[in-house]
């Protein structure tokens, strides 16, 4: 298979980061706005010890925005993407976890937006970033 | 390789400081540590005791508010199982069953469990109003040596 030519790949990484950037950031912000109903969504997966369900709604909204601010921006790109790929991960881990429970709640991953009961529709949504985000982050050759 | 993990560590730390500034400062800020949970009421309560009689005296409904593979593994003998996670899904098989001034007693199971004051609250919005929790049910039921099933069937 021929590979990207450097200008093109560079031209798709772009557009991969704004897109990767953007989501982050606008599902951060939807948290930010309504730290309450978030909270309330962490604490129905039902993973996170009691007491720190708070704090875990406190920043983790602030982070993703952090990062996409730095991805959107084109700033450590690597480094952001790196982030990315930790939290979409880890959200992944929660997905599947309150599928395989059977557990009748929201996401809790745009805000409310959706509203829909959490599906497999938030699992294929969840492994695209996290593909995006591994991508970004592995590249060698345009790392800063 | 290094320098992009420090940078990354670096985004999460400034993620986290932003995050508890901002929720110091916000107007909509939440306490930082979740606060604990109301007191259970005692009025809502059911011991062990009573639960017995009125089990055996069989006019109670029980309605088991774990998920159905914990049912599946041993319930209170004749509860049916209404998830209060899966409510919705649940409830049309069993609303036929309940007329709205029935007793009932829910369960679930460990001090901490929080499903059975959920699916009182559902139950609740749905107009039954003498509802009782036996807490910690499952734990204090089979304990006890009473009647338990295992099995998806009541």
């Amino acid at each position: 298979m021929k590979p990207l030519t450097p200008p093109r790949e560079r031209v798709l990484k772009f557009a991969v980061s704004w897109l990767l950037g953007g989501l982050f950031l606008w599902a951060g912000s939807l948290k930010i706005l309504d730290p309450k109903e978030f909270a309330t969504s962490v604490a129905n997966y039902r993973l996170v010890p009691y007491p720190l369900i708070n704090l875990v709604a406190i920043t983790v909204p602030w982070v993703e925005v952090v990062a996409g601010l730095f991805l959107v921006l084109q700033r450590w790109v690597r480094a952001s993407a790196l982030v990315m790929t930790g939290m979409t991960a880890a959200f992944f881990v929660f997905i599947v976890s309150a599928l395989a429970r059977g557990l009748n709640i929201e996401c809790g991953c745009f805000g409310t937006v959706g509203g829909h009961n959490i599906g497999l529709s938030n699992l294929v949504i969840d492994s695209a970033m996290l593909a995006m985000a591994l991508w970004l982050s592995g590249g060698t050759r345009h790392a800063r | 390789m290094r320098s992009s993990l420090q940078q990354a560590l670096l985004i999460v730390l400034l993620g986290l400081g932003l995050g508890v500034l901002f929720n110091a400062a916000s107007p909509k800020g939440i306490p930082f540590i979740t606060p604990p949970k109301a007191p259970l009421n005692p009025e809502e309560l059911i011991t062990l005791e009573q639960a017995k009689e009125v089990w055996q005296a069989g006019a109670t409904f029980f309605l088991d508010a774990r998920a159905p593979a914990d049912f599946a593994a041993g319930h209170i003998a004749n509860a049916f199982n209404l998830p209060a996670d899966a409510f919705e899904e649940h409830w049309p098989r069993i609303a036929p069953m309940l007329s709205v001034d029935a007793p009932l007693v829910i369960y679930c199971d460990g001090e901490e469990c929080e499903l059975s004051h959920r699916l009182k609250d559902k139950l609740g919005q749905a107009g039954y109003r003498k509802v009782k929790i036996l807490h910690n049910g499952w734990t204090l039921w089979h304990k006890a040596g009473l009647a338990t099933q295992s099995g998806s069937g009541p």
